[in-house]
């Protein structure tokens, strides 16, 4: 019994030291390192970043912090990844819904997202696709 | 030669004792009150001799001197001590033993997997008896779990002390359990709480706050565990039959109804022993039409018990239980619309569900009370549910539980329980995919009682989850405890435990459209984790006819990653393309502050006995930043700030009046989605404006008055929501107004 208590013991705290679950993987790096800057934004395939346009508000620079907070553009909020680290989340007051990106290319030069997001005048969802370049 | 004398002397001297001092000492020790005998009691002579009683309350064995002194020791009652001159060969010496102050000596096993008086627990616990709970006209284990001061249950998910937000029903952050055997599915990881044997419970013992390191994953906010009664002497049976209606809601214009909506309900059980067998059956049949267009259900639940204690091995017993039922319902989802329909399901989200549930749970143990004793125990499981219309939704699970678990005592200092567990689920589904399951656990508790009065509790669990041959990391938990009898009746306790719970299949893998809603699984979610901890005093109350307990309990509890449906735009997993719905997420972050207490007491004068009991907590729950570790402004989903519940019940001669007093403040936060100007009419059309005007607490009274027409029958007329109160749960989901039920009941 003793012996057991003691094996019982060790398994725990080999497990506890063992585990660490918060360490940072390899994207989570390359997408907090760098400050980004907005190269093309997309909706349906055309420019959405000037005056007016649908992405305009998300020209300019982004920063995914390391403590989940970060600038989109012209927005403040939170982001975090999901889906094994192959999307994106975006949420911020400005927002009427978080926002879902599907990271389509994460080097540490360049960052690509996609996603659709409802347009609420005619119903049918508008495709973007936003790439943003290290600064 | 040499040998000859030291024999002569040992005959003469064991001859002379046994003729001075051998004599017997045997009788039979019973309850003062009941006549009831009661097994494994104590009896330990000043010479260090003694025995424990049989199961018919009987004790025997020879005495050490002419005259002895014994004590009789038994929990939950006040030791006994005789001094007893042996002057014949056989000395009888029944003894009748009156129970200490009861609130303060209920026996119960949930909190340390073994027996233990409810006093000396380093956690908060809740006992329901079902003399409590049968007398309220209640039948549905849902609705006596959400009456309690403590806890809400919103649409089938239980939230104890703001432990749990509503995560539509799947991942239960609190585990139930029928005699200490876990019943959540294993497909939504949801209580089925229609199935629970309500017709043969003896009482329900409620653990609030993390107990994974006793029960594993899904323990994270605490756990009821729903202990079904064991036969007594004398056979014992109980039945009743049910009817009620309905009343007009307060608003009438969502009256939808031109014939009455009834409710009927009959339920039998008996329990009784044979030679050395127990045996027990119960059977509740229920039709409710329901006050909700699209909401009505009709089930029948059957539960078979049988125990043999083994004549030949004292202390060896096992057998086999079974619990069973069929149900055919339409859960109420989304509803029609806030101005006229909040009482109509919108046919959208309409889908009828044949349910079936079964489990078998063989077990044997050996107990040797005053040593060890060893539990094996299993369960298999299976649940079937069918949807005649949307057949894609149809799921089938079966799982298979076993466990071990030694209680040893090594000495009067140190106690240990010590165990392993074995989960194993199948799920076939066109809803989650088809998928397997594994859990294993080892577990150990370690009991010290260092000092009189005084006892220290520390536990460790260590558990790995896989589904579909995937392992998931090892998860270690920890707890630990202390309980000291400052007073007689004065004793102060402190606990901190560990919870972990591991995403439910329906979390990750759910596919589905209900109504306007889709659901879009994520096979990533992570488990959650946290922890609670709490300090607490219980003070027991005797004052001349006056008994009863009161209790004060300062909580928190932290946890991480905790799982809720997220709305936003998700691709879809196959095709790619980005549609609107609802997606199990590891989002937040939550702390919970509060402080519960509660009281019970029990006045008696002349042929009048009143029980006034009741419960106020008060809860601030909040999410954190877990970069910081400090607080934000956001209040948690779905939580209240505070509830209260106010109980009396009299007996007078052949009446008894039952009244009862719940109020719970205001939701202090909700889904976005129902709030949004983009979702919020999609989703529930007229819910923004409601919520605007009606999200401001409830008060609701029951009362209940019954009468004895005979020793065994008695009439009741319960008037539930006496006030036609009109409230709400979660989102949508409107809350029963006025009914009135009459009840026969028996018991002999």
């Amino acid at each position: 019994m003793k012996n057991l208590t003691l094996l019982f013991i060790f398994a725990v705290l080999f497990t506890t030291f063992s585990c660490n679950k918060d360490a940072e993987s390899e994207r989570f790096k390359l997408l907090t390192t760098p400050t980004w800057s907005s190269d093309s934004l997309l909706a349906n395939g055309a420019d959405a970043s000037g005056p007016g346009g649908f992405l305009e508000d998300f020209k300019g620079d982004a920063k995914f912090n390391k403590d989940g907070t970060g600038y989109f553009g012209i927005y403040e909020g939170t982001w975090r990844f999901a889906y094994d680290e192959t999307q994106i989340v975006i949420e911020t007051d400005s927002l009427p819904i978080p926002l879902t990106t599907q990271i389509a290319e994460l080097t540490a030069s360049s960052l690509k997202i996609t996603t659709s997001f409802p347009n609420i005048v005619t119903g049918i969802p508008i495709k973007i696709r936003m790439t943003f370049k290290a600064k | 030669m040499r040998y000859y004398f030291p024999l002569a002397a040992l005959i003469i001297t064991s001859f002379l004792n046994s003729a001075i001092s051998q004599g017997v000492i045997e009788g039979r020790v019973y309850d003062s009150h009941t006549g009831e005998s009661i097994h494994s009691v104590y009896i330990i002579s000043n010479d260090n001799r003694g025995t424990v009683t049989d199961e018919n309350g009987f004790y025997s064995f020879k005495a050490g001197s002419d005259t002895i002194g014994i004590i009789f020791q038994f929990i939950g009652y006040k030791s006994e001590k005789r001094t007893v001159n042996i002057i014949t060969d056989t000395t009888r010496l029944d003894i009748a033993m009156d129970m200490d102050i009861k609130e303060l000596d209920q026996i119960v096993v949930s909190a340390d997997r073994t027996e233990r008086r409810v006093a000396e627990l380093t956690v908060s616990m809740d006992i329901l008896k079902s003399s409590d709970f049968l007398k309220n006209h209640i039948t549905d284990a849902q609705e006596l779990i959400t009456k309690s001061s403590s806890i809400e249950v919103l649409d089938g998910q239980a939230s104890i002390r703001g432990g749990s937000g509503f995560s539509y029903g799947v991942g239960s952050r609190v585990l139930a359990l029928i005699d200490g055997l876990p019943v959540v599915s294993p497909d939504a990881g949801n209580i089925k709480w229609q199935f629970l044997p309500l017709e043969n419970i003896e009482q329900i013992e409620i653990i609030k706050g993390a107990s994974s390191v006793l029960y594993g994953s899904s323990a994270l906010n605490g756990i009821i565990n729903f202990r079904t009664a064991d036969a007594t002497s004398h056979p014992e049976t109980r039945f009743y039959a049910e009817t009620g209606m309905f009343g007009k809601p307060q608003n009438s214009s969502w009256k939808w109804w031109n014939t009455s909506r009834i409710f009927s309900s009959a339920s039998f059980s008996h329990l009784r022993k044979l030679g050395h067998n127990d045996i027990g059956i119960g059977l509740t049949l229920l039709s409710d039409n329901s006050y909700r267009k699209y909401n009505d259900e009709k089930l029948a639940r059957l539960s078979f018990r049988f125990k043999h204690r083994n004549e030949k091995i004292k202390g060896l017993a096992y057998g086999l239980n079974i619990s069973s039922g069929i149900t055919r319902k339409t859960d109420f989802i989304l509803w029609e619309d806030a101005e006229y329909g909040a009482l109509k399901q919108d046919t959208s989200s309409v889908s009828e569900l044949t349910g079936t549930f079964m489990a078998v749970d063989p077990y044997l143990s050996f107990d040797k009370s005053d040593r060890f004793r060893h539990d094996i125990r299993a369960r298999f499981q299976l649940s079937d549910n069918r949807f005649p219309v949307r057949i894609n939704n149809n799921s089938n699970a079966y799982s298979l539980y076993a466990e071990y678990q030694g209680s040893f005592r090594i000495s009067d200092l140190l106690s240990i329980t010590a165990g392993a567990a074995e989960t194993y689920s199948n799920v076939r589904s066109n809803f989650y995919g088809d998928h397997e399951g594994m859990n294993f656990a080892g577990f150990s508790q370690f009991e010290v009682n260092p000092f009189h009065r005084l006892k220290l509790v520390a536990g460790l669990r260590v558990e790995q989850n896989s589904l579909d041959k995937k392992n998931d990391r090892i998860v270690p938990v920890f707890r630990t405890g202390i309980n000291w009898q400052a007073a007689e009746y004065t004793f102060i306790r402190g606990s901190f435990g560990q919870g972990y719970r591991y995403p439910s299949i329906a979390e990750k893998y759910a596919s589905t459209t209900l109504g306007s809603v889709k659901i879009f699984p994520n096979p990533y979610v992570d488990a959650e984790s946290g922890w609670s901890t709490e300090i607490g005093i219980k003070q027991g109350v005797k004052l001349g006819k006056t008994t009863g307990q009161a209790d004060l309990s300062i909580f928190m509890s932290k946890n991480s990653d905790m799982i809720e449906y997220v709305f936003s735009n998700y691709p879809d997993p196959v095709t790619g393309l980005f549609d609107f719905g609802f997606q199990a997420t590891n989002v937040e972050q939550s702390k919970v502050y509060g402080f519960e207490t509660e009281f019970s007491l029990n006045f008696s004068s002349g042929n009048m006995n009143t029980i006034l009991s009741g419960g106020y907590t008060y809860i601030y729950p909040v999410e954190f930043n877990p970069a910081s570790n400090s607080n934000t402004d956001t209040y948690l989903k779905y939580r209240r700030k505070h509830s209260l519940k106010l109980e009396s019940n009299t007996f007078y001669k052949k009446f008894q009046f039952n009244f009862l007093v719940y109020f719970k403040s205001k939701i202090l936060n909700i889904d976005d989605v129902f709030l949004n100007e983009m979702t919020r009419e999609q989703i529930l059309p007229g819910f923004y404006d409601y919520w605007q005007d009606h999200n401001t607490g409830y008060l609701l009274i029951d009362e209940i008055i019954g009468y004895k027409i005979s020793k065994i029958i008695t009439a009741s007329v319960a008037i539930k929501n006496a006030l036609n109160t009109e409230y709400m749960g979660r989102p949508g989901d409107i809350q029963p107004h006025r009914n009135v039920s009459l009840r026969l009941s028996g018991e002999f």
